[in-house]
């Protein structure tokens, strides 16, 4: 709320907990109504499609269109985190093949050059 | 049309338990979402990141509406009968309405002052 406001305006104590309590309901809200919609469609999670959905059926237009473009941009990067994971998956478990290949070739005197 | 319920009070009691990058508690936004109706079991990860910028965008503007009304009443500090008679002035907000009229008696009457009405409808309309 500050961060909103000139920085000499001040904010009651009950202003910040009326904008609590209306913060909770809007979520209920709006969840209610995603809610229903996924029940319609015989589907059991509610998604962050469902929630963009709500909000603009709910009139909160101005919300939905950045939120979609937020969603988007959030499920891209969860796509790189998880291909990033995958990737170093694949390196440690070659670096472990390696090593192995590697200790079994000096268990077989393979470093020794001296004559 | 969707009736507001009985789930206000309990984003309250401070907002300790932020995760991440993210201005607002998931776990309090998911517990939230899940006593808001009996059909909602499953939760994907994203759905209460997608709510904690819908909540940021929701305070942003519910706040701004508010300030006008404490400027129009000249004064620099927000109560809450400012941020009542935003809702009321708002309709948008209509589900809220029954929250802050239980809570605080003096909304109605605030929301008849045409000035502050007529400051909302500007904001509208720019």
């Amino acid at each position: 709320m500050k961060q909103i406001l000139p920085t000499n305006a001040k904010i009651s104590k009950e202003a910040k907990e009326t904008m609590q309590e209306c913060v909770s309901e809007f979520i209920s809200f709006v969840t209610g109504e995603a809610s229903d919609k996924c029940h319609k469609e015989k589907r059991k999670t509610v998604n962050g499609d469902d929630i963009c959905w709500a909000l603009a059926t709910l009139g909160f237009d101005d919300y939905a269109e950045p939120l979609k473009r937020y969603l988007h941009k959030f499920r891209e990067l969860e796509c790189e985190k998880a291909n990033n994971q995958n990737h170093n998956k694949v390196i440690n478990t070659t670096n472990r093949n390696n090593n192995n290949l590697i200790e079994k070739y000096n268990s077989y005197g393979g470093d020794d050059d001296e004559d | 049309m969707r009736q507001a319920g009985a789930y206000s009070g309990i984003l309250c009691g401070g907002i300790s338990g932020r995760t991440g990058p993210h201005s607002l508690p998931l776990a309090r936004i998911k517990k939230i979402m899940k006593k808001s109706g009996e059909d909602v079991k499953m939760i994907s990860g994203e759905a209460p990141i997608v709510f904690s910028k819908a909540c940021e965008l929701f305070i942003e503007e519910l706040t701004r509406r508010s300030w006008i009304i404490a400027i129009h009443g000249k004064r620099r500090t927000l109560h809450k009968d400012d941020v009542a008679s935003a809702v009321v002035a708002t309709d948008i907000f209509d589900f809220l309405v029954t929250l802050v009229s239980h809570n605080h008696g003096s909304a109605l009457n605030n929301a008849n002052n045409d000035g502050a009405v007529m400051e909302i409808q500007t904001l509208e309309y720019s």
